[in-house]
Formats: C-alpha cells, sequence, structure tokens
C-alpha cells in the first residue's frame, strides 16, 4: 500500500480513535446527566466518521472502485444519534433528573418538561 | 384396478352429500347412494369369479421399505360382507331419507354414514394387517360420530362416548395382537398369516395375540364382558342402529374372528374363550332383552344375544358350527336390521317406543306390524323364515360338543334355554306392540309411514321369507364360498334343506317355541322377581369410572406441571444432567487433537464483557430494564462473535433478531408487574446456583470436546457444490433455499402458524395496564414525539432500501429473505412506535395474516413450479443473463422461494409485534367477552 495513503488512513483513524476515547471518559467524568449527554454525541459523530472514512479510504485503494457503504452508514448515524441524544433528553426531563447548579437557564427545563413555550418574562 | 375401487368409490361418496345438498332432500339422497351402488355394482360382477373359489387380490406399494402395502382381497367371506355392508347401506340410505326431521342436517348425516361404509368396505376387503386396524379404527371413529348426531342430547354424547372408549381400547389391543402376530409370521400380508397357521399356534406368543386380538373383537362386537356400550349406542338415530348395530359394526368383531378363523382356532385356548364368552353372552343378552320397555332397547340386547350366538358357533369344535355361524350372519343382518327399521317406524309414527304405552297398533298400521312379524318370527326362529334354518344347524351343532367334557352336556341344554328366551321377547315385541288393548297416550296419532319408508323393511323382510323357503337356491353358493374362505377351503358336507325329518334340533325348537310362549304368557311374575333388583345404569357407572380416571391422571399431572416455572427449568436441567453426566464421566480427556487457535486481545475483552453482561443480567434480573440492557449487550457481543468468525450471515439476522426481541421484551414488560418480589429463599438460590455450576460446566466441557475435536461434517459438500449445484456463492443461503429448502418451506410454515396462534392468543386479551412507572411516576404525555416521527418517517425509504439490497444480493453475498424480513420488519416498527397505531392504520392497509398465507403459498407454489418441469419437488433453477447498462445478472428460481420467505418473516414479525403493541392503545379491547 502506497505510504501516503496509509498514513491518511492512520490519522483519520486516530483523530477517529481520539474521539471515541474521549467520549467514552466523558460519558464516565461528566458530573450530570445532561452533560454527560454531550459525551457520546461526540463519539458517535467525528469518532465513527473518521473511522468510517478510513475505512472507506482503505476499501476504495484495495478494491479500486469508489466504496460508499461507509458514507451510507455514517448517514444513518448522522440521522439517528440526535434522535437518540433527544430521546434521552426528554427522558431525563421526564424523570427530573437535577441539573448541576451551575448550569444556566434551569428555568427553561420545566417548560420543556410541559411542553409550553418560554413565558417572556422569564428572559434573563 | 376395479379392486381398489370398491373402497375408493364410498370414500370420495363421502364428499356427496356435502355437495348436492343445496339439490333438495330427495335428491341428496338419490347422489349419495349412486357411487355406493357403482361399488356394490363391482362386487357383484367380480361375484362370478369369487363364487368360483377364486380369491381376488390386488395390491399397491405403500411403504415398501416397511413391508406396508394398500393390498385388497375379495374372496368368499369379504364378498358376502361387502354385498351386506353395501346392499343394506343402500336401503338405509333411502330408510333415512324419510326417518330424518327437516331439522336434522342430511348431508352431515349421510356424509358420516357413507364414510363408516368405507371403513367396513376397508376393513372386509383389506389384504394388510395394519390397512385392516386403520379401517377398524375409522368404524370407531366414524360410529361415534353417527352415535352422536343428535349432539345436543346428553345420552347421545355419552352414549357415542362410550362406544368409542371400549370399542378404541378394543382397537389398541387388536393392533397390539396384530402386530405381534406379524412378528411371529414376519410379515403383515394376510396371504402370508392365512397360510401360517401351524407356526402361529405352535408359537409360545400365540396365547397373548390370541387374546388380544379376540379383545378387539369382543370389544366391537359387544361381547360379555363389554356388551354394555351397545344398548347406550341406541341413542343414535335408528337408522344408524339398523345399520351399525345389527347388520355391519357389531359384525365387525364376528368378521375378524372368522377371517382369522384359520389360523387362530383349533385350539383349546380358542375354544375355551370363545364358546364361553359366546354362551354368555347369548343367555345374559337373551334374558335382558325380555325385560326391557324400550323397543330399541329390546332389539339391542337381542342383538348382543344373536352376536353371542355367533361367536359360539365359531367357538365350536366343528367346520360344521362356521357354516352355521356364516349362515346366521346373513340371516341376522336381514331380519334384525328389518327389525329396527321397522321401530324406528313406530317411533316416527307414533312419537313413542315404550312398550307400555305401544298397544295394539295392528289397527293403524297393518302393513308395518305385518312386515315387522314376519321380521320377529324369523328372530324366533319359526320355520319357514330364515332365522329358523341357522338355528336349527346350531341347535344340532350344540349337540357335537365335546370341548367341555363330562359337561358339554349343557351346552344344548343352555342353548335351547337361550331359544326360550328368544322366542318369549319377540312374542312381546309382537304381542305388546301391535296387540294387548289400545294405544296409552301417545303423542302423535299413529299411522303408516310414507311409501318409500317401507321399501327398505319389504326388502329385507323378503329376503328372510325367500332364505327361509328356498336356502339353497338364494344364498347356497354364496354361503358355500363364505364359509370355505373361513374354513380356509375344507368345506364340509352339509345340506340347506327345510325338513331333516323329525329329530333332537326339531325337539330343541319346539321346546324352545312353546317354553318361550309359557314364559310370555307368564311374564308378570318374571317382571315382578326382575323387579327386586337394584337398576344399574351402566352409563352411570361408565362415567363415574371415567371421571375418575380422568381426575387421577389430573392429580398426577399436576405434581409435575404445577405452573412454576422455576420447577419446569429445575426438572428439565436435572434430566438433563442425568443424561449427559454418564456419558462424559466415561470420555478420558477433555481435551481433542486439534491445536488451538490463537487469541487475541480483542477476543479476550469481547469474552470478558460477555460473561460479565450475562452475570450482571443475572445479578440485576429483578430490576427488569437493566436487565433487559444488559442482556442486548449479551446478544451485540454474540452477533459480533459470529462476524469475527466468518458467519457474517448469522451476524446479520442476530442483529436484526435481537432488535425485535429487545422491542418483543420492552411490550410484554410493560404490561408485567412493574416491581418483581423476591421469589426465592436462601436455600433455593443455593440449589438453583448449585445446578446452574453444574450445567454450565457440563454444556462447557462439551463445547470444549467438540471444538477440540476434529469435526468431519457435509459443509464440504455444501462449499463445493453451492455455485455449480445452487447457483449462489452465498453457501449459507442456497443451504436455505435450495439444498434443505424443504426444511425451510416448514420452518416458515412453523413460524407463520406460530404468529397465528399468538394473534390468536392476544387478540382479545384484556391485561392491567399500568399508569405510571415503578416510582408512581405517570407516562409521558408526549406519546409520539414530532422529532422522532419525522426523522423515522425519513428513514423508511432508506430501510426499505437496505432491506431490498440485502434481498437481492442473498444468493451471492450475506444477506437473504430472512435477514431483509427482519430489517423491513424493525422499519415498520419503529413507525409504529415513533407515530402509534391510529397513524399507521390509515396509511397502511397490509392484513398480516394474508402476507403471512400468502408467504407460505409463494414458497409452497415455487416448490410444485418444478413438478411443471417435471423434477422433484423444489428442484432449483438459475441461469445468467446481460441487460445493457446493467450489466450481467443472475435470476433463480430460489428467489421467488426467498420471496416467500421474506413475506412470512414481515407478517409474523408485525403480527405479533404490532398486536401486542395495539393491546397499549385505545383498540385494546375493554368490554368483557359476552358469555
Amino acid at each position: 500500500m502506497n505510504f501516503w495513503v496509509e498514513l491518511l488512513i492512520t490519522i483519520l483513524l486516530l483523530i477517529g480513535g481520539i474521539f471515541v476515547l474521549v467520549g467514552s471518559i466523558g460519558l464516565i467524568r461528566l458530573p450530570d446527566f445532561y452533560t454527560r449527554l454531550h459525551a457520546p454525541t461526540k463519539a458517535t459523530t467525528v469518532g465513527m466518521g473518521g473511522i468510517l472514512i478510513a475505512s472507506m479510504v482503505m476499501m476504495t485503494n484495495n478494491q479500486g472502485y469508489l466504496s460508499l457503504h461507509e458514507l451510507l452508514i455514517t448517514l444513518f448515524l448522522l440521522i439517528t444519534a440526535p434522535i437518540t441524544a433527544h430521546m434521552l433528553a426528554k427522558t431525563a426531563l421526564h424523570h427530573e433528573n437535577r441539573a448541576l447548579r451551575r448550569t444556566r437557564s434551569q428555568h427553561l427545563m420545566e417548560c420543556a418538561r410541559e411542553q409550553q413555550p418560554p413565558k417572556p418574562a422569564d428572559h434573563d | 384396478m376395479s379392486l381398489f375401487w370398491i373402497p375408493l368409490l364410498p370414500l370420495l361418496g363421502t364428499l356427496v352429500p356435502l355437495l348436492s345438498e343445496r339439490f333438495g332432500r330427495s335428491a341428496c339422497a338419490l347422489f349419495t347412494a349412486i357411487l355406493p351402488a357403482i361399488a356394490l355394482a363391482i362386487v357383484l360382477n367380480l361375484s362370478l369369479e369369487v363364487l368360483q373359489g377364486n380369491t381376488l387380490l390386488q395390491s399397491f406399494s405403500w411403504i415398501p421399505a416397511m413391508g406396508l402395502d394398500l393390498s385388497f382381497r375379495l374372496d368368499g367371506l369379504a364378498l358376502l360382507f361387502c354385498i351386506l355392508i353395501l346392499g343394506i347401506g343402500l336401503l338405509v340410505i333411502l330408510y333415512a331419507r324419510y326417518y330424518l326431521s327437516q331439522q336434522d342436517s342430511m348431508s352431515r348425516f349421510y356424509a358420516y354414514l357413507i364414510l363408516f361404509m368405507t371403513a367396513m368396505v376397508g376393513i372386509v376387503t383389506s389384504n394388510n394387517m395394519i390397512q385392516l386396524w386403520l379401517f377398524w379404527e375409522l368404524t370407531s371413529i366414524s360410529s361415534f360420530l353417527l352415535i352422536s348426531f343428535w349432539n345436543h342430547k346428553s345420552d347421545a354424547r355419552k352414549g357415542a362416548r362410550m362406544a368409542l372408549t371400549v370399542t378404541g381400547a378394543g382397537g389398541l389391543a387388536l393392533l397390539a395382537g396384530l402386530l405381534l402376530i406379524a412378528q411371529i409370521v414376519g410379515s403383515y400380508d394376510l396371504d402370508v398369516v392365512l397360510a401360517s397357521g401351524d407356526t402361529l399356534r405352535e408359537h409360545a406368543a400365540y396365547p397373548i395375540a390370541l387374546v388380544l386380538v379376540l379383545l378387539g373383537a369382543f370389544t366391537k362386537s359387544a361381547q360379555f364382558p363389554f356388551h354394555f356400550w351397545l344398548p347406550h349406542a341406541m341413542a343414535a338415530p335408528t337408522p344408524v342402529s339398523a345399520y351399525l348395530h345389527s347388520a355391519t359394526m357389531v359384525k365387525a368383531g364376528i368378521f375378524l374372528m372368522a377371517r382369522f378363523y384359520p389360523v387362530l382356532s383349533g385350539t383349546e385356548l380358542w375354544f375355551l374363550i370363545v364358546s364361553l364368552t359366546g354362551l354368555a353372552t347369548l343367555l345374559l343378552g337373551a334374558y335382558i332383552a325380555l325385560f326391557k320397555h324400550d323397543l330399541k332397547g329390546l332389539l339391542a340386547y337381542s342383538t348382543v344375544s344373536h352376536l353371542g350366538l355367533i361367536t359360539l358357533l365359531l367357538g365350536m369344535d366343528t367346520q360344521l358350527a362356521a357354516v352355521a355361524a356364516v349362515f346366521h350372519i346373513i340371516n341376522h343382518a336381514t331380519f334384525k336390521a328389518s327389525l329396527f327399521m321397522a321401530a324406528g317406524i313406530i317411533d316416527h309414527e307414533s312419537g313413542s317406543r315404550d312398550m307400555r304405552k305401544l298397544n295394539g297398533l295392528w289397527k293403524y298400521m297393518p302393513y308395518t306390524a305385518t312386515l315387522a312379524m314376519v321380521a320377529a318370527a324369523s328372530m324366533a326362529g319359526v320355520p319357514l323364515l330364515n332365522g329358523f334354518l341357522s338355528k336349527e344347524m346350531f341347535f344340532a351343532e350344540t349337540l357335537h360338543q365335546v370341548a367341555l367334557g363330562s359337561l358339554s352336556w349343557m351346552v344344548p341344554v343352555l342353548a335351547t334355554l337361550g331359544g326360550v328366551f328368544s322366542v318369549a321377547y319377540s312374542t312381546r315385541f309382537i304381542h305388546d306392540v301391535f296387540f294387548n288393548g289400545e294405544p296409552i297416550d301417545l303423542p302423535k296419532t299413529p299411522h303408516e309411514p310414507p311409501r318409500y319408508m317401507r321399501i327398505p323393511v319389504e326388502v329385507l323382510v323378503a329376503l328372510c321369507l325367500l332364505v327361509g323357503i328356498f336356502p339353497g337356491f338364494i344364498v347356497g353358493d354364496l354361503l358355500a364360498s363364505a364359509s370355505s374362505a373361513v374354513l380356509a377351503g375344507n368345506l364340509p358336507e352339509y345340506s340347506l334343506s327345510i325338513w331333516h325329518g323329525f329329530n333332537l334340533p326339531l325337539v330343541m325348537s319346539l321346546i324352545a317355541m312353546l317354553g318361550g310362549l309359557v314364559i310370555y304368557y307368564n311374564r308378570r311374575h318374571l317382571f315382578q322377581f326382575q323387579a327386586q333388583f337394584p337398576e344399574t345404569d351402566a352409563k352411570l357407572v361408565f362415567e363415574r369410572l371415567i371421571q375418575s380416571l380422568v381426575a387421577g391422571a389430573t392429580e398426577a399431572h399436576k405434581v409435575f406441571e404445577n405452573g412454576s416455572l422455576q420447577r419446569y427449568m429445575v426438572l428439565l436441567l436435572l434430566f438433563a444432567l442425568v443424561l449427559t453426566a454418564g456419558p462424559l464421566m466415561d470420555l478420558n480427556t477433555t481435551a481433542g487433537l486439534r491445536p488451538h487457535l490463537p487469541i487475541d486481545a480483542v477476543e479476550i475483552t469481547a469474552a470478558v464483557l460477555l460473561c460479565l453482561s450475562a452475570l450482571a443480567t443475572m445479578i440485576w434480573h429483578r430490576k427488569r430494564m437493566i436487565a433487559l440492557l444488559t442482556l442486548s449487550v449479551v446478544g451485540l457481543i454474540v452477533s459480533i462473535a459470529f462476524a469475527r468468525f466468518s458467519a457474517p450471515d448469522l451476524a446479520l439476522t442476530q442483529l436484526s433478531v435481537e432488535v425485535v426481541t429487545v422491542i418483543l421484551l420492552m411490550l410484554a414488560l410493560f404490561f408485567l408487574p412493574q416491581k418483581t418480589p423476591k421469589e426465592s429463599s436462601p436455600r433455593r438460590v443455593v440449589r438453583d446456583l448449585g445446578i446452574a455450576a453444574i450445567i454450565g460446566g457440563i454444556i462447557g466441557t462439551i463445547n470444549y470436546a467438540l471444538m477440540t475435536r476434529p469435526l468431519t461434517s457435509i459443509s464440504d459438500f455444501f462449499l463445493a457444490n453451492s455455485k455449480t449445484g445452487g447457483g449462489g456463492t452465498n453457501v449459507v443461503n442456497v443451504i436455505l433455499v435450495d439444498f434443505r429448502g424443504f426444511d425451510t418451506l416448514g420452518e416458515i410454515t412453523v413460524l407463520g402458524i406460530a404468529a397465528l396462534g399468538i394473534f390468536k392468543l392476544i387478540a382479545r386479551m384484556r391485561l392491567f395496564m399500568p399508569a405510571g412507572d415503578e416510582n408512581g411516576r405517570p407516562w409521558a404525555r408526549d406519546r409520539h414525539p414530532v422529532m422522532l416521527a419525522v426523522i423515522s418517517q425519513s428513514l423508511l425509504p432508506l430501510a426499505l432500501l437496505v432491506s431490498v439490497y440485502i434481498f437481492l444480493r442473498g444468493h451471492n453475498l450475506p444477506g437473504g429473505g430472512f435477514i431483509a424480513g427482519l430489517v423491513t420488519s424493525v422499519a415498520l416498527v419503529q413507525q409504529y412506535v415513533a407515530h402509534g397505531v391510529d397513524w399507521i392504520k390509515e396509511r397502511l392497509k397490509i392484513d398480516y395474516q394474508w402476507l403471512i398465507a400468502s408467504g407460505v403459498l409463494i414458497a409452497a407454489l415455487t416448490g410444485l413450479g418444478s413438478w411443471v418441469f417435471e423434477r422433484p419437488f423444489l428442484t432449483s433453477w438459475f441461469d445468467y443473463f446481460h441487460l445493457p447498462w446493467i450489466g450481467e445478472f443472475e435470476l433463480a428460481s430460489a428467489m421467488i422461494f426467498d420471496l416467500g420467505v421474506y413475506l412470512t418473516v414481515v407478517g409474523a414479525t408485525l403480527l405479533i409485534l404490532a398486536n401486542l403493541g395495539k393491546l397499549t392503545t385505545s383498540h385494546r379491547p375493554t368490554q368483557p367477552e359476552s358469555e
């Protein structure tokens, strides 16, 4: 395999790997549910994206024609991951999970739970 | 070919009444009679050859590997019975046309009747013992249906059940007996069996075989002590009694004894059992018949008595006795069938069968009365009627008895006593019904029946007279032919004339006549004497017996099946332990010779994760959501393992099944109690842990031992032939749709049936629906979040595209109908989750039952399609084509088969999930089901 191709794949894999690792560490280390929700999204978007593009480059190089499967997988991931996060957040709101004290605009959580528009007076 | 048609025509005739019912009652009866009439014509056509002493044989290979043939024979005995069955059957069809009321389903009655006729003809013409037994059981079943024809009546149902139990149990004994005979002789073929009488009689197992076969015959022919079911079978419509319980079915046992007479008789044991049973039945039946006030009850016990007489004749030590038995079979069938029909007419036209009410009917129906009196006289054995002739032969034979040694003189005396009672009840039948004053408050004013209802009786009574006056001319040949079949060709000298001179049998007849009249004249004293005995209803005794049996079985059953899943698991696992532990101890070394594959870090990590998540599932099994999550981790790792060890098809399947399973479990958990109580005591936990550990160890050992040994399987064959034979490079898929396509067809059928079963179970189910989770928090009000709904909807075409892709490439690359079906199902279930049932209902108008049915149908038709090209079922076809722009591609018939698989999987999955999900919505049944 061409050195430059190998280098490209390696870099992409490293980027992907680092983001998945960071996402996983974040999932353990972050203090409350809402912040923890951020971590896996990094892993699924940039992390998985990097790995998948690496796979795409390698397969294209090996097979001699453009491999597009991975793009499709990325597409599915990019569509579904935000919805998963959205549903998780909704569940957390419904369960009245406490947010960190220093989280801003906490009063909006109540409105979101009740599915009401925010009251104009609440703007700070 | 013609022999084969004799039972086949009535079999086809079973459908005729069902198809012709719409043309009216008379047309239905007419059409029904056509096929049996043709069968009778065939029999009569063949009879010329049979009467010359030939035995016609015809056989087709059925299951040659097991020695089973479809084999038919027509000898004298079979000929006689065929004429009786088909001839009287035709008369009964005519009779039933006028007997059945408008409310009775005529087609159903005729269908059962013709089915029974088929079974009887099958018994008498079978040349293979297993085939004979099959028809034998069919008579039990069809007679059950006929006796319980008026199934709204309790005694009809009870009587039918009793008849089925007794004759069915006898049938099982018969099967055992026949199998034993086949073991001894070495063939199921009746020809071979009939030719090896000596081998059989000298074999050590002969007594067992004899007793088993006789048990079958005695239960069927209502011999003492199994006679009790016959009177209770009288709850059947009278045509049934006339046909089954006088002429045919009860004669099946007699036929069996006659059929096996050449091989089973001739020993001390046979004579003792058969003659004593016959004698006891003869006396008991004749005695009880006198006291029955019910017309049909009297006839039923008289039938029992006459069957006993025939059995006694078969049990006697002379060849002439066998001739007399055959002769009495003919005579009894004619006079008893006509008597039953006459009783039916009386019941039909006067509304009662009680002889205490029926009196003086001579004035109202003189014609019927004359017919009935002639038949009853024949039953009593009056000269110039057929009953007299066979009774004379019977009396003559009793005089030659030596089997009982010095007690042999009792046989003629007891036979005469039976004759006395026979005359007495015949006299009662005539005098009580037709004379003896005026009728006492009958429901109807009696009158003559319709013209055609009398015809069957007239025909039979005419036969009684003709046989009685010209015996040699009418039945001489038939009797000789049938008797020589019973006696295996050794026909003795006998004469069929009416007058044999003044001899001892004639004196016995005269004594019977006079004695019978005297007893009837003094009947009041006898009735008073009989009234002292408490009456036991055999029906009640029988029911009590059956109920206690059922209760006992239920008790025994409860010990094993008490509803505790834990107990079932323990029993199953302990049993598995017992079965596997022994062989494993015999295994010297666990490890085989096959070298280990190298292990890398990824595999170790996955294995550790697998173990940990399995353990976690176990530890948190009472926290259901967590347990479900850890369980799905197990599933994911298993599918990764499949992918790792080169089984991409399995990995894909496992993955999609995992998704469906988790959704299914979530739905199921929703309905279960939110909190799981702690059910096991600490002691039980320790016990269960122990059992689980041992079983786990054993399964692990087996796996390890298997995987470390070289295994020769047929995978190499599949790998080599997949491309050339099945046209696909994906061996897994080629196995599924081609090599083992028949298995797959069976599997999708089972899948469809299972889905329909589950659908049926949950269709009307009303479950408790919790209003909130286990912490009392109510469910979120936003049932179908907008974001989820929109994205799911836009994902649907993509997901469907993926499933089409997986389906199409399945033949050559990982995929196929099964996985594609699961992917489609998941995509559709996703829509249910996101949008709810209402939304889907408006947009997706697919009936999932139809989807399953069409899937199975498509797969089956693909299989049948290969017959068009004269290939075996499910032969696959494939070829390569070239189209511009697309390039070369392959078309295979297996793809259509795979489409069937696909449709069935989609239908089954959605039928289950969608309907289970429906229970959580407003579509759930709310009204309690009306009783």
